[in-house]
């Protein structure tokens, strides 16, 4: 096992410097140029050139791009992802303002799909090709083929045409006021959260659906085992490795996938950060957190990994 | 400025203010006794780069934080665009109008305690005219007139300038140039981009980037008894239908930029006689920069084709419910001081009333260049949904009459600003031009040769020279003519095309009182005699 | 979105289903698998609507009439008009062009190169595969429409860009799933038989391989096929997809539709349910489809 983990950290060396690379690539091709953005504005602004190389000096664009990017990960080393170029504020800083919502609206979005998912995923394989299963497929399918925008913007207004009633315009965190908290984050947790319980409720459906049939669950039936007994007791106990398994990998997505549903409801998180340092050509943010988005979804591939590996021996050797 | 001038220029713009002034009528004399406290609650549809106005130009930045700060002069709450003091209490210009002299009034106190003085006015304007290196000041063109800024006693500020500019005192009383203590400057120019120190009558309280930014009431503030509000605070949404779900579910009174018609329809119809509307004429024109080094755009032919090919009448109506565009107009807005006269306007090319008549033209011309059956173009714009995506719309389909077809492709901001202004790599591009006043030489100066904002990179010597000419102009028939002439130049050659004037509706709870809305989303944010009659 | 894990554990098995004629098939699909057919008739008529929609739409979907803006559903204008006057129903009718251009051309771009790659990569090893797997892992790494949002920006709003953006993340997952169905042929005794028996790479890669990764390329292909037209969409809401005046469908819901919700709910109402309905399809036949290819989900 000890080699094992060690190869498996040794790889996450090169992944990581290489998804590093590609998004500092990636935001150097993009046209425009934050220099030039800081003067925009609507009113247009009146600048010269050499007030627009003052400021690329000031940002530190006019080094050489392996300087950049040397001086970059030199940072991230010490954990230090450099300045806004946009607000001027440390990176850290800004994120750790948004972090809290993102997290809160990613761990309660997944609690909400398991709740819903399990139970459901369970119902349809149990009664897989009946009307139920049907009913299951079609809720759970349906979830993922509504734009969630459009029912993120639909929900807004039906509340507010409706009740007159609008979520608060401000994050408080649960601890300072739970029902504020609540009001706002209600509507936005539960459209991810049922987006989410669609690709769980399938995982759910399938592998149960595969367990069930094993030899083992056939000697259970054959003991004359109640129904109940069988699902929850073996079936479920057994197919919920792989389930588990989804549920990590897509909270380590969320985190990044909340940039649509944050926009609509405009919650001001981490994903919408994104969108927001992209358009700005604010490039140390959105190199910090693509970077950090990808650090945590290898990190997190890794624990699923090495979980994997605790269970079965058979894959250490492989 | 001659008194004169000033009275006949606030009679010309009486009409096209009637409906403000009127509300403002209402707001100051039905409203009984103003009361005090409460908290301000508004909504704003950006995330401010930076705090500090002079570095900035987007409402915002000014919006949130111009409570906070004091002028040296400031256009009138009530009565736009009349300049009265704010930091200065009287001023006198020299009579060769090469001198301008200020006194600072007594008593005014930054947040931190210490008082505001001659040098701190100094200070900022140094920091405003002469930019030190790491800094910016993305205004400092519309002071190219002033060789010094001087402090000859801590009550007196003299600014000296190289020759006339009839539009200096306008500039100084423009709400971006708030006054920063001097020694907070001394320190780091770059300071006021992430702190705040003014003497406003509200001080800063916090500021939750992306999501919120609050002031309170400042105590020590120099006019007595204000103001009425124990504070302000506005809450971040850049999405247009969650800002107006915000009002109509009461979790804030007021937006202070412009939401669409629909929107301000859905609102009253839900409200009633809770909410108030104002709209007023803005000072921003929707139009499209025309690559003239490019070709076909080189043929003048080509370029007057595009301009009659756009139907300016039928696009304010269809336009003005969507987008707030409305009015037609020439390079400076219809019904001011120095905006070219109907009759004048409507002989130039896409200005005529007969558009059957100007499509015919159009084609003619385009034949006549050599594009007997049009051509395709790509028609760059800024991908912010309102007014710009409707505008551009509207002018593909209307171009699709003549022949040409064009592609809207919307760009982010930033590259928009990249291929419109820095690298001209572009055919057409939708350019507004949005300002804080109606100053002709803010608005004007973009289509002199080299200018930065000169989106369309022509040169017209005629031009520049009529430009420098009205600009020195300290007799106003004089510059009058000046501007009417430089306006008919552009448009008669078609350097550029404009197309609609703006408009905007500021909606608000009747609760939120004395708050008159100026023709720009600039001036008057200082909120000092704003009072909510309940909370 | 479908993702990788659910697939490549659906795929392992399912590249060992026995071949029948595809009339057989179809028939047992129907029968087995009536959701599946179902979503079969919502692709077939969307394609439909996508091949006829010059001569099926009644009016010019990029021409307004002035005089008739915000025109409630009737019986000339069914599904209403827009903000400019528009036909709503020609709109939806050419959007589905676009849906299905973008649809179709991201994920068998995603999927061709990222099942490419997946057979190189297994039939090689070594080296190539250590390296090729690296990459896709740093892919991988990235959330996708973070990924495409950036690849957009790079690229400027545009159809043939849209497609681009969304196919690129497509590539890694897909790669995956192949790598692991052609790992598991290779290592199969008769393949090693007919290495042994001297053909060519060549034609190992192409006789044997190539057939036996086919189940899991197609099931990728409509998993991909439903999540890139709701990716369309998403890039269109963030300003980033097809532009205006083009008839996208992510595009009609955007926009101001939404500021117009009330006094107009058609306009945002029928393209909303346009996307659902085509997606849904797409999943509903895909979904099917992974059941019928996958043996060990089969009953009896």
């Amino acid at each position: 096992m000890g080699t094992y983990v060690a190869k498996r950290l040794l790889l996450i060396v090169p992944t990581l410097i290489g998804a590093a690379a590609l998004v500092f690539v990636i935001m150097r091709v993009i046209p425009g140029d934050v220099a030039l953005l800081i003067f925009g504005g609507e009113a247009g602004g009146q600048i010269d050139a050499k007030q627009l190389a003052d400021m690329r000096q000031r940002l530190g664009l006019d080094q050489p791009l392996l300087v950049q990017f040397g001086t970059w990960l030199w940072g991230i080393l010490r954990f230090d992802f450099g300045n806004s170029l946009w607000t001027g504020r440390p990176v850290i800083e800004e994120l750790l303002i948004r972090l809290p919502l993102s997290l809160e609206l990613a761990i309660a979005a997944t609690i909400v799909s398991v709740l819903i998912a399990i139970p459901l995923g369970m119902l349809a394989a149990i009664r897989q090709d009946t009307w139920v299963d049907y009913l299951v497929r079609v809720v759970s399918i349906g979830g993922l083929a509504i734009p969630s925008f459009w029912v993120g913007i639909l929900c807004i207004l039906m509340l507010v045409i409706f009740f007159g009633w609008g979520p608060p315009l401000e994050f408080t965190p649960p601890w300072i006021d739970p029902w504020a908290n609540f009001q706002m984050m209600i509507w936005p947790v539960v459209t991810v959260g049922y987006r989410y319980a669609a690709v769980t409720t399938r995982m759910t459906r399938s592998t149960l659906l595969e367990v069930l049939r094993e030899d083992y669950i056939r000697t259970a039936w054959a003991k004359g085992l109640r129904e109940r007994a069988v699902v929850v007791r073996h079936a479920l106990k057994n197919s919920m490795l792989p389930v588990i398994t989804l549920v990590g990998t897509e909270f380590a997505f969320l985190i990044g996938g909340l940039v649509v549903t944050e926009t609509v409801f405009t919650l001001n998180g981490v994903g919408r950060f994104v969108v927001d340092a992209v358009a700005h050509r604010d490039y140390p943010v959105v190199q910090a957190l693509i970077f950090l988005i990808a650090f945590g979804f290898v990190v997190v591939n890794l624990l699923v990994d090495l979980t994997y590996a605790w269970f079965d021996p058979r894959i250490r050797y492989r | 400025m001659a008194a004169g001038a000033r009275r006949s220029f606030a009679l010309s713009i009486f009409v096209a203010l009637a409906v403000v002034v009127g509300l403002a009528v209402t707001a100051v004399h039905a409203a009984d006794t103003p009361r005090r406290g409460g908290i301000l609650l508004a909504v704003i549809g950006a995330d401010p780069p930076s705090l500090d106005p002079h570095q900035e130009s987007t409402f915002a930045t000014l919006q949130l934080v111009a409570p906070l700060y004091s002028t040296l002069l400031q256009t009138d709450p009530y009565d736009y665009p009349k300049v009265i003091g704010d930091a200065a209490s009287e001023w006198k210009i020299s009579p060769d109008a090469l001198t301008y002299t200020f006194k600072i009034r007594q008593g005014i106190k930054f947040h931190d305690g210490s008082p505001l003085t001659a040098a701190d006015v100094k200070a900022t304007y140094d920091k405003l005219l002469f930019p030190p290196a790491g800094t910016r000041s993305v205004r400092k063109n519309s002071y190219s007139a002033v060789t010094s800024v001087e402090a000859p006693d801590a009550g007196t500020v003299v600014f000296k300038l190289k020759f006339p500019s009839a539009s200096l005192l306008l500039n100084l009383a423009s709400p971006w140039n708030v006054i920063y203590p001097k020694k907070y400057l001394d320190k780091d120019p770059n300071y006021f981009m992430k702190h705040v120190m003014g003497s406003g009558p509200f001080k800063f309280k916090s500021y939750t980037p992306g999501a919120s930014f609050e002031g309170e009431r400042n105590p020590d503030y120099f006019v007595k008894d204000r103001p009425y509000l124990n504070g302000y605070k506005f809450f971040i949404s850049t999405e247009t239908s969650v800002r107006a779900a915000a009002i109509r579910s009461g979790r804030a009174y007021i937006e202070f930029r412009d939401l669409p018609n629909a929107e301000v329809e859905a609102i009253t119809k839900q409200l009633g006689d809770k909410v108030a509307v104002q709209h007023t004429p803005m000072t921003g024109q929707w139009g499209i920069a025309i690559n003239n080094m490019a070709k076909p755009f080189t043929d003048e032919r080509v370029r007057k084709a595009l301009t009659l090919g756009l139907d300016r009448y039928t696009m304010g109506r269809v336009l003005f419910p969507l987008a707030s565009l409305k009015d037609v107009g020439a390079l400076l807005r219809p019904g001011t001081e120095f905006s070219l006269p109907e009759a004048d306007l409507q002989k130039l090319p896409g200005f005529g009333k007969d558009i059957e008549k100007n499509r015919a033209e159009a084609k003619r011309l385009l034949a006549e260049a050599g594009y007997p059956n049009g051509f395709k173009v790509v028609l760059k714009n800024r991908n912010v949904k309102l007014p710009y995506q409707d505008f551009a719309v509207f002018a593909v389909q209307e171009w699709r009459k003549i022949g040409i077809e064009a592609e809207q492709r919307p760009l982010e901001t930033a590259a928009w600003f990249a291929d419109g202004r820095d690298t001209g790599n572009f055919e057409l591009i939708v350019a507004p031009t949005v300002e804080a006043s109606d100053d002709p030489d803010t608005f004007l100066r973009r289509y002199t040769t080299g200018d930065p904002q000169n989106w369309g990179r022509f040169s017209d010597p005629g031009v520049d020279d009529l430009f420098s000419r009205q600009s020195r102009a300290l007799d106003p028939a004089e510059r009058r003519k000046a501007i009417l002439q430089l306006q008919k130049t552009v448009l008669e050659h078609a350097y550029y095309m404009p197309g609609l004037w703006w408009t905007r509706n500021v909606v608000h709870w009747t609760k939120v009182k004395n708050y008159v809305a100026p023709p720009n989303h600039y001036a008057n944010q200082k909120l000092q005699d704003v009072w909510l009659s309940e909370d | 979105m479908a993702t990788n894990i659910e697939l490549a554990h659906a795929s392992a098995s399912a590249t060992l289903a026995p071949r029948r004629s595809f009339a057989e098939v179809a028939a047992r699909f129907v029968r087995t698998k009536p959701l599946g057919a179902a979503g079969a008739v919502i692709i077939l008529g969307m394609l439909f609507l996508a091949v006829f929609a010059q001569i099926l739409a009644p009016y010019d979907p990029y021409v307004g009439d002035y005089g008739l803006q915000f025109a409630r559903p009737s019986a000339e204008h069914w599904f209403g008009t827009d903000e400019f006057g528009r036909d709503v129903l020609s709109r939806i009718m050419y959007g589905a062009r676009i849906a299905l251009f973008v649809g179709f051309f991201a994920s068998f771009i995603g999927c061709t190169i990222g099942a490419l790659l997946g057979v190189v990569s297994a039939y090689w090893g070594g080296r190539v595969d250590l390296l090729l797997e690296r990459l896709m892992d740093i892919l991988l790494a990235f959330p996708q429409l973070i990924l495409a949002l950036a690849i957009a920006s790079i690229l400027g709003p545009a159809v043939q860009n849209v497609v681009i953006a969304i196919s690129i993340p497509v590539i890694p997952r897909v790669a995956r799933v192949v790598r692991a169905a052609a790992l598991s042929v290779k290592e199969n005794v008769y393949v090693e038989a007919v290495q042994a028996l001297g053909a060519s790479r060549r034609r190992v890669i192409l006789q044997h391989i190539i057939p036996n990764v086919t189940a899991p390329y197609i099931i990728m292909l409509t998993a991909q096929l439903g999540a890139a037209i709701l990716a369309e969409a998403a890039l269109s809401y963030l300003g980033l997809g097809a532009a205006e005046p083009t008839p996208s469908w992510g595009l009609m819901l955007s926009g101001s539709a939404p500021s117009y919700a009330e006094k107009a709910p058609w306009i945002a109402l029928f393209p909303g349910i346009a996307i659902s309905l085509g997606v849904f399809g797409f999943n509903l036949f895909g979904d099917s489809l992974r059941d019928a290819l996958d043996p060990k989900l089969r009953k009896g």
